[in-house]
Protein backbone atom coordinates (compact mmCIF):
# COMPACT_ATOMS: atom_id res chain seq x y z
CA UNK A 1 0.00 0.00 0.00
CA UNK A 2 1.33 3.43 -0.91
CA UNK A 3 1.71 5.74 2.07
CA UNK A 4 1.22 9.47 1.91
CA UNK A 5 4.28 11.67 2.41
CA UNK A 6 2.47 13.65 5.07
CA UNK A 7 1.25 11.09 7.60
CA UNK A 8 -0.64 13.71 9.63
CA UNK A 9 -3.12 14.17 6.81
CA UNK A 10 -3.86 10.43 6.79
CA UNK A 11 -3.82 9.74 10.51
CA UNK A 12 -3.47 12.93 12.49
CA UNK A 13 -1.84 12.03 15.78
CA UNK A 14 -0.64 15.44 16.83
CA UNK A 15 -2.99 15.77 19.78
CA UNK A 16 -2.05 12.43 21.30
CA UNK A 17 1.69 13.06 20.90
CA UNK A 18 1.32 16.57 22.29
CA UNK A 19 -0.63 15.47 25.35
CA UNK A 20 1.93 12.75 26.07
CA UNK A 21 4.73 15.28 25.77
CA UNK A 22 3.00 17.71 28.13
CA UNK A 23 2.35 14.98 30.67
CA UNK A 24 6.00 13.92 30.54
CA UNK A 25 7.15 17.51 30.94
CA UNK A 26 5.01 18.08 34.05
CA UNK A 27 6.15 14.88 35.73
CA UNK A 28 9.80 15.64 34.97
CA UNK A 29 9.76 19.27 36.01
CA UNK A 30 7.39 19.08 38.94
CA UNK A 31 5.20 22.13 39.55
CA UNK A 32 5.44 24.48 36.53
CA UNK A 33 6.68 27.99 37.37
CA UNK A 34 3.95 30.59 37.43
CA UNK A 35 4.29 32.50 34.13
CA UNK A 36 2.71 35.60 35.67
CA UNK A 37 5.38 35.76 38.35
CA UNK A 38 8.08 35.19 35.76
CA UNK A 39 6.73 38.12 33.70
CA UNK A 40 6.68 40.32 36.81
CA UNK A 41 10.31 39.44 37.50
CA UNK A 42 11.37 40.26 33.95
CA UNK A 43 9.40 43.52 34.07
CA UNK A 44 11.43 44.55 37.12
CA UNK A 45 14.78 43.42 35.68
CA UNK A 46 14.37 44.95 32.22
CA UNK A 47 16.66 43.95 29.33
CA UNK A 48 20.31 43.23 28.77
CA UNK A 49 21.95 45.56 26.29
CA UNK A 50 25.05 43.53 25.36
CA UNK A 51 26.62 40.15 26.02
CA UNK A 52 29.46 41.59 28.16
CA UNK A 53 27.01 43.32 30.44
CA UNK A 54 27.32 42.93 34.20
CA UNK A 55 23.54 42.46 34.35
CA UNK A 56 22.49 39.56 32.12
CA UNK A 57 18.74 39.15 32.18
CA UNK A 58 17.50 35.74 31.00
CA UNK A 59 20.81 34.87 29.35
CA UNK A 60 20.56 32.38 26.49
CA UNK A 61 24.19 31.28 26.28
CA UNK A 62 25.17 31.60 29.94
CA UNK A 63 25.14 28.48 32.12
CA UNK A 64 26.99 26.94 35.07
CA UNK A 65 28.13 23.42 35.85
CA UNK A 66 25.87 22.81 38.87
CA UNK A 67 22.74 23.94 37.06
CA UNK A 68 19.85 21.49 36.90
CA UNK A 69 18.47 20.77 33.46
CA UNK A 70 15.09 22.37 34.17
CA UNK A 71 16.46 25.29 36.17
CA UNK A 72 15.94 28.65 34.49
CA UNK A 73 18.46 31.44 35.01
CA UNK A 74 16.56 34.66 35.63
CA UNK A 75 19.57 36.91 35.93
CA UNK A 76 23.35 36.52 36.01
CA UNK A 77 25.33 39.30 37.63
CA UNK A 78 28.93 40.40 37.61
CA UNK A 79 30.52 43.31 39.48
CA UNK A 80 29.73 46.69 37.90
CA UNK A 81 32.10 47.79 35.11
CA UNK A 82 33.23 50.72 37.26
CA UNK A 83 35.14 48.21 39.41
CA UNK A 84 37.36 47.58 36.36
CA UNK A 85 38.44 51.18 35.83
CA UNK A 86 41.38 50.99 38.26
CA UNK A 87 43.16 48.05 36.65
CA UNK A 88 42.38 49.30 33.12
CA UNK A 89 44.18 52.57 33.91
CA UNK A 90 47.13 50.66 35.40
CA UNK A 91 47.29 48.43 32.29
CA UNK A 92 47.30 51.49 30.01
CA UNK A 93 50.10 53.05 32.07
CA UNK A 94 52.07 49.80 31.91
CA UNK A 95 51.63 49.65 28.11
CA UNK A 96 52.95 53.18 27.75
CA UNK A 97 55.83 52.50 30.18
CA UNK A 98 58.48 51.26 27.67
CA UNK A 99 57.81 54.21 25.31
CA UNK A 100 58.40 56.61 28.20
CA UNK A 101 61.58 54.80 29.28
CA UNK A 102 62.87 54.84 25.68
CA UNK A 103 62.12 58.54 25.26
CA UNK A 104 64.04 59.28 28.45
CA UNK A 105 66.97 57.20 27.12
CA UNK A 106 67.15 55.20 30.35
CA UNK A 107 68.02 51.82 28.83
CA UNK A 108 70.12 52.86 25.86
CA UNK A 109 73.23 51.46 27.52
CA UNK A 110 71.85 47.91 27.55
CA UNK A 111 72.69 45.48 24.69
CA UNK A 112 69.96 45.17 22.00
CA UNK A 113 69.09 41.56 22.86
CA UNK A 114 68.38 42.54 26.46
CA UNK A 115 66.20 45.41 25.27
CA UNK A 116 64.20 43.10 22.98
CA UNK A 117 63.76 40.42 25.64
CA UNK A 118 62.98 43.02 28.32
CA UNK A 119 60.36 44.65 26.09
CA UNK A 120 58.72 41.34 25.24
CA UNK A 121 58.73 40.31 28.90
CA UNK A 122 57.22 43.63 29.94
CA UNK A 123 54.37 43.49 27.41
CA UNK A 124 53.62 39.86 28.29
CA UNK A 125 53.49 40.75 31.98
CA UNK A 126 51.17 43.66 31.20
CA UNK A 127 48.92 41.36 29.19
CA UNK A 128 48.93 38.72 31.95
CA UNK A 129 48.06 41.37 34.55
CA UNK A 130 45.11 42.69 32.50
CA UNK A 131 43.99 39.19 31.54
CA UNK A 132 44.01 37.99 35.17
CA UNK A 133 42.01 41.03 36.26
CA UNK A 134 39.52 40.49 33.46
CA UNK A 135 39.16 36.81 34.35
CA UNK A 136 38.55 37.68 38.01
CA UNK A 137 35.75 39.99 36.91
CA UNK A 138 34.30 37.75 34.21
CA UNK A 139 34.13 34.63 36.37
CA UNK A 140 32.97 36.33 39.56
CA UNK A 141 29.27 35.68 39.03
CA UNK A 142 26.12 35.83 41.05
CA UNK A 143 23.15 33.97 39.67
CA UNK A 144 19.46 34.05 40.48
CA UNK A 145 17.50 31.13 39.10
CA UNK A 146 13.88 30.16 39.60
CA UNK A 147 15.01 27.82 42.40
CA UNK A 148 18.00 29.37 44.17
CA UNK A 149 20.62 32.09 44.42
CA UNK A 150 24.18 31.13 43.57
CA UNK A 151 27.53 32.80 44.18
CA UNK A 152 30.48 31.47 42.19
CA UNK A 153 33.82 32.99 43.01
CA UNK A 154 37.36 32.17 41.93
CA UNK A 155 39.47 33.68 44.70
CA UNK A 156 42.87 33.15 43.16
CA UNK A 157 44.39 31.07 40.40
CA UNK A 158 42.72 27.72 41.02
CA UNK A 159 40.55 28.27 44.07
CA UNK A 160 36.82 28.03 43.42
CA UNK A 161 34.07 28.89 45.88
CA UNK A 162 30.48 27.85 45.21
CA UNK A 163 27.73 29.02 47.57
CA UNK A 164 24.01 28.62 47.08
CA UNK A 165 20.75 29.10 48.94
CA UNK A 166 17.29 27.90 47.97
CA UNK A 167 14.78 30.71 47.50
CA UNK A 168 12.63 29.17 50.24
CA UNK A 169 15.58 29.52 52.66
CA UNK A 170 15.92 33.27 52.18
CA UNK A 171 14.95 35.18 55.31
CA UNK A 172 15.98 38.74 54.67
CA UNK A 173 17.41 40.76 51.78
CA UNK A 174 19.05 44.15 52.13
CA UNK A 175 20.97 46.37 49.75
CA UNK A 176 23.69 48.86 50.52
CA UNK A 177 25.26 51.61 48.42
CA UNK A 178 28.21 53.39 49.93
CA UNK A 179 29.98 56.43 48.55
CA UNK A 180 29.55 58.75 45.61
CA UNK A 181 30.70 56.30 42.93
CA UNK A 182 28.20 53.60 43.91
CA UNK A 183 25.35 56.10 44.16
CA UNK A 184 26.21 57.81 40.86
CA UNK A 185 26.62 54.61 38.86
CA UNK A 186 23.92 52.70 40.74
CA UNK A 187 25.80 49.71 42.03
CA UNK A 188 26.35 48.24 45.46
CA UNK A 189 26.04 45.31 47.78
CA UNK A 190 23.13 42.94 48.35
CA UNK A 191 23.10 40.94 51.57
CA UNK A 192 20.97 37.82 51.63
CA UNK A 193 20.31 36.29 55.03
CA UNK A 194 19.34 32.64 54.80
CA UNK A 195 18.22 29.78 57.01
CA UNK A 196 20.60 27.49 55.18
CA UNK A 197 24.01 26.25 56.33
CA UNK A 198 25.66 29.30 54.78
CA UNK A 199 23.70 31.95 56.63
CA UNK A 200 24.70 34.89 54.50
CA UNK A 201 25.30 35.41 50.80
CA UNK A 202 26.86 38.66 49.73
CA UNK A 203 26.63 40.04 46.21
CA UNK A 204 29.37 42.68 45.98
CA UNK A 205 29.39 45.66 43.61
CA UNK A 206 26.47 44.46 41.54
CA UNK A 207 24.53 46.84 39.29
CA UNK A 208 20.94 47.78 40.20
CA UNK A 209 20.92 46.32 43.74
CA UNK A 210 17.41 47.70 44.37
CA UNK A 211 16.03 45.65 41.46
CA UNK A 212 17.68 42.50 42.80
CA UNK A 213 16.19 43.11 46.25
CA UNK A 214 12.72 43.55 44.70
CA UNK A 215 13.03 40.38 42.64
CA UNK A 216 14.26 38.32 45.58
CA UNK A 217 11.45 39.61 47.78
CA UNK A 218 8.91 38.75 45.09
CA UNK A 219 10.32 35.27 44.64
CA UNK A 220 10.44 34.71 48.39
CA UNK A 221 6.80 35.78 48.79
CA UNK A 222 5.87 33.35 46.04
CA UNK A 223 7.76 30.56 47.82
CA UNK A 224 5.95 31.42 51.07
CA UNK A 225 2.58 31.32 49.29
CA UNK A 226 3.42 27.95 47.79
CA UNK A 227 4.39 26.65 51.22
CA UNK A 228 1.07 27.85 52.72
CA UNK A 229 -0.86 26.29 49.82
CA UNK A 230 1.00 23.05 50.36
CA UNK A 231 0.05 23.05 54.04
CA UNK A 232 -3.68 23.74 53.42
CA UNK A 233 -3.85 20.98 50.81
CA UNK B 1 91.77 35.75 36.44
CA UNK B 2 88.52 36.68 38.23
CA UNK B 3 86.52 39.07 36.01
CA UNK B 4 83.64 40.96 37.66
CA UNK B 5 82.09 41.79 34.25
CA UNK B 6 81.90 38.12 33.30
CA UNK B 7 80.35 37.16 36.63
CA UNK B 8 77.73 39.91 36.27
CA UNK B 9 76.90 38.75 32.75
CA UNK B 10 76.53 35.19 34.03
CA UNK B 11 74.24 36.34 36.86
CA UNK B 12 72.12 38.35 34.39
CA UNK B 13 71.87 35.33 32.11
CA UNK B 14 70.84 33.00 34.94
CA UNK B 15 68.23 35.48 36.22
CA UNK B 16 66.79 35.99 32.72
CA UNK B 17 66.61 32.26 31.93
CA UNK B 18 65.15 31.44 35.33
CA UNK B 19 62.66 34.31 35.06
CA UNK B 20 61.40 33.33 31.61
CA UNK B 21 61.14 29.67 32.65
CA UNK B 22 59.07 30.58 35.70
CA UNK B 23 56.94 32.82 33.47
CA UNK B 24 56.39 29.90 31.10
CA UNK B 25 55.11 27.80 34.02
CA UNK B 26 52.85 30.70 35.00
CA UNK B 27 51.46 30.78 31.43
CA UNK B 28 50.66 27.05 31.64
CA UNK B 29 48.84 27.70 34.94
CA UNK B 30 46.79 30.44 33.26
CA UNK B 31 45.74 28.02 30.49
CA UNK B 32 44.74 25.49 33.14
CA UNK B 33 42.88 28.17 35.08
CA UNK B 34 40.93 29.40 32.04
CA UNK B 35 40.06 25.83 31.07
CA UNK B 36 38.75 25.11 34.60
CA UNK B 37 36.79 28.36 34.75
CA UNK B 38 35.20 27.93 31.34
CA UNK B 39 34.27 24.40 32.32
CA UNK B 40 32.44 25.75 35.38
CA UNK B 41 30.77 28.73 33.74
CA UNK B 42 29.68 28.71 30.15
CA UNK B 43 29.29 32.02 28.37
CA UNK B 44 29.60 33.60 24.95
CA UNK B 45 33.23 34.68 25.20
CA UNK B 46 34.73 31.50 26.64
CA UNK B 47 36.24 30.50 23.29
CA UNK B 48 38.00 33.85 22.93
CA UNK B 49 39.39 33.61 26.48
CA UNK B 50 40.78 30.13 25.84
CA UNK B 51 42.34 31.38 22.59
CA UNK B 52 43.96 34.31 24.44
CA UNK B 53 45.37 32.02 27.14
CA UNK B 54 46.97 29.77 24.50
CA UNK B 55 48.29 32.81 22.62
CA UNK B 56 49.85 34.02 25.85
CA UNK B 57 51.40 30.59 26.39
CA UNK B 58 52.81 30.66 22.85
CA UNK B 59 54.44 34.07 23.39
CA UNK B 60 55.81 32.92 26.76
CA UNK B 61 57.36 29.91 25.07
CA UNK B 62 58.84 32.21 22.43
CA UNK B 63 60.28 34.43 25.17
CA UNK B 64 61.78 31.43 26.97
CA UNK B 65 63.29 30.10 23.73
CA UNK B 66 64.72 33.53 22.91
CA UNK B 67 66.28 33.86 26.35
CA UNK B 68 67.78 30.37 26.14
CA UNK B 69 69.25 30.97 22.68
CA UNK B 70 70.12 34.69 22.66
CA UNK B 71 71.67 35.00 26.10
Amino acid sequence: MNRSGNLDTVAPDDQITESLKTEKKITELGEPVDPELRQKVYDILGHTKHALSAFLVRPHVFSFKERDEEEEILVALRPHWMTNVGWILIAIAMTLGPTLIKSLALINGLPAKYQILGGLFWYLTTFAFAFEKFLSWYFDVYIITDERVVDIDFNNLLNKKFSEAKLSMIQDVTSRQIGMGQTMFNYGQVLIQTAAEINELRFDNIPNPDKIVKVLQLMREEEDMEAIKGRTK
Amino acid sequence: MFDVGNVLMMVERVIAILGTTIYLIFAVVIVKQVTTMTHQIKDKFNGILIAFSYLHLLFSLLLALLSWTLL
